[in-house]
């Protein structure tokens, strides 16, 4: 069956030990991204940084979606969740300026994860997998963009939030683009990293084997529910961690944070790097986003119908991810020329 | 008296737009088994055919008439060229009919423009029902949405046509065995699915905004409609439209819409946990 290959297949299991060529592009885009500020302004610098904390929220879906065969439309909810959280404590509690940041992440991710929690219980030990679960988890976005709408008092409604307070962190103060340019780099490379460690090790194992055959792994004796759940909740946390983040270095939060739409663009940053991969998963969004801005800029219209588009040549053209199209053609091409 | 009347006709009304709406989502991902993400579009498509037909000088009622039958035609179109790949892979087939769906919303905006359009329906004014004061046209879609529901009951239990989907559905290699040509029976079955919708949105388009989209609106509750009242059954299309029209009518009495209609999704979630394949399984 040709699905959108969630890797740690057996053959892709075999070759973690050589490099493959994303890890090295990964390297290669880490060191870019080290030595980066001297050569930009401060603006580009800030647009990195966001598509940076954007990578972090794709790789949090990678790591659900990735290894669990088990598609999340709704992760925008999380992100939304962090970023709306951060918004609301740091602007309606009142704190001490010191404490706001913290706080405002700590709100953020606990929301994130207690929603999780709560829909993740429901749903996952009620059995709900596969398709059905992408449809509550797309009502669950379609749910909190109602509310992000229409609880104006809270959340301001259509227009959000503006003036959320810039991080800070007991003396550390990352109000500056340098700053949170590195702050970011440094979250990402070592949720990359981590992540990387734990889905190559042991839980990666076990989340393919239930992907694989669930009821097998639980008559072994491992509680598929819980470490199901467990996933989804560290995945909605990741994500509400890089909204949260993303909310105060913009400075505003809108509903299009917590939106259909972005939750669709995330499952595309996840599809173009080839899902399962993590570190495809950043490059993806680094690439797609470049991309996302010259294609809008031409006119409104164009973005939703190039995602149209791209959805349906992902499934009938390259369902690998397309790193894994190139590749093959690279393949059937040289085998052409030994033939020749 | 005087309000539980209106009261009940809002019910039943609501109750009759999402019957009418899930029941070709019903065909198609009930039966079928094919997650159609565009189910909305089709909707928003035979709004749209009013728009069209009204604008081009005709009246509500060919629109009716025309709505399903470009429905009809796109769906058909539809199947051909994406959903017959993808059958057996949920995961596929939800990424292509959500591109499909942005795709034809984009479409329907260069077409007609972002702005809501204008419809009319077919006649205006109340009519004196036990005392209490209700419009017309709400009548009216009650009485259709019930004709069309047992229409197409009879449809699927007593007729050859409704044999053939039942038989390619349960087992394809054995109905094909028995010369039933499977390719072109589920090719008509998801076309009947788009041709349903389009006649929902036919019907709601005089209700509500008609904009390119008006369709998600309809797509997370509908599937829950389906999920709720249990997959692969008629029956349970009612049950679930009853459910979740009911409890939403009887809320948006004390709560603001947006916020019963969120909390109506939430209780189905709940629902989900502890009756998995809905309250009236096929």
């Amino acid at each position: 069956m040709t699905i959108i290959q969630p890797a740690g297949s057996a053959m892709m299991r075999r070759t973690t030990r050589t490099y493959r060529p994303s890890t090295v592009i990964a390297l290669i885009m880490l060191a870019a991204l080290i030595i980066l500020p001297l050569f930009v302004k401060s603006y580009t610098l800030s647009t990195y940084r966001d598509i940076m904390l954007l990578s972090l929220f794709a790789l949090s879906l990678d790591i659900f979606w990735g290894r669990t065969g088990i598609l999340s439309f709704g992760h925008a909810t999380f992100f939304g969740l962090g970023a709306y959280g951060m918004a609301i404590a740091s602007i309606r509690f009142g704190l001490e300026p010191q404490w706001v940041s913290l706080v405002g992440l700590l709100f953020g991710v606990g929301v994130a994860v207690l929603v999780a929690l709560c829909v993740g219980y429901f749903i996952l030990y009620g059995g709900v997998r596969g398709a059905y679960f992408t449809i509550v988890t797309l009502a669950l976005t379609l749910i909190a963009n109602q509310i992000a709408i229409g609880w104006s008092s809270v959340t301001g409604g259509d227009s959000g939030l503006i003036g959320v307070p810039p991080l800070s962190i007991f003396d550390f103060d990352f109000s500056g683009t340098l700053s949170s340019y590195y702050l970011a780099l440094g979250i990402l490379a070592v949720s990359l990293l981590v992540a990387l460690r734990l889905m190559h090790g042991r839980l990666g194992l076990l989340l393919t084997a239930i992907q694989d055959n669930e009821t097998k792994v639980r008559t072994l004796g491992y509680p598929t529910q819980r470490i199901l759940l467990l996933t989804f909740v560290s995945s909605a946390a990741m994500a509400g961690f890089a909204g949260a983040l993303y909310a105060s270095c913009a400075g505003f939060v809108a509903p299009d944070q917590i939106a259909l739409l972005l939750s669709t663009e995330v499952i595309i940053w996840v599809a173009v790097g080839g899902s399962g991969t993590l570190t495809g998963a950043v490059i993806g969004t680094f690439v797609v986003w470049q991309l996302q801005q010259k294609i809008s800029s031409m006119s409104v219209a164009a973005w939703p119908l190039a995602i149209g588009t791209f959805f349906i040549l992902l499934v009938l053209v390259f369902p690998k991810g397309i790193p894994a199209f190139v590749l093959d053609l690279f393949k059937r091409w040289n085998r052409g020329g030994v033939a020749r | 008296m005087q309000t539980a009347i209106p009261f009940l006709l809002n019910m039943m009304t609501l109750i009759g737009i999402l019957l009418i709406v899930s029941m070709g989502l019903a065909i198609i991902f009930g039966l079928m088994n094919v997650i159609n993400l565009a189910h909305g579009e089709f909707v928003t498509i035979g709004a749209f055919t009013l728009v069209a037909v009204q604008a081009a000088g005709g009246s509500f009622w060919l629109a009716l008439l025309v709505g399903p039958l470009v429905g009809y035609c796109i769906g058909l179109m539809v199947e051909r060229v994406l959903i017959a790949r993808v059958y057996g892979n949920p995961l596929h087939a939800i990424l292509v009919t959500w591109g499909l769906s942005l795709i034809i919303q984009q479409l329907l905006v260069l077409t007609f423009g972002a702005a809501p359009q204008r419809v009319t329906g077919p006649f205006e004014g109340a009519i004196d029902l036990f005392g209490a004061t209700y419009p017309a046209y709400r009548l009216f879609l009650i009485g259709l949405v019930m004709t069309v529901f047992f229409a197409t009951i009879v449809v699927f239990k007593k007729t050859n046509f409704g044999l053939n989907v039942r038989a390619a559905i349960q087992n394809g290699e054995m109905a094909a065995v028995m010369g039933v040509n499977v390719e072109k029976v589920n090719a008509r079955a998801f076309a009947s699915g788009a041709a349903m919708a389009a006649l929902a949105g036919v019907l709601l388009a005089p209700m509500t905004a008609v904009t390119a989209y008006m369709g998600v609106n309809y797509l997370a509750r509908s599937f829950f409609v389906v999920l709720v009242g249990g997959a692969g059954s008629v029956a349970g299309v009612a049950a679930g439209s009853s459910f979740i029209g009911g409890l939403e009518t009887a809320l948006s009495y004390q709560i603001p819409t947006t916020v019963a209609q969120a909390l109506v999704l939430v209780m189905a979630i709940v629902i989900l946990r502890f009756r998995p394949n809905g309250v009236l399984p096929a």
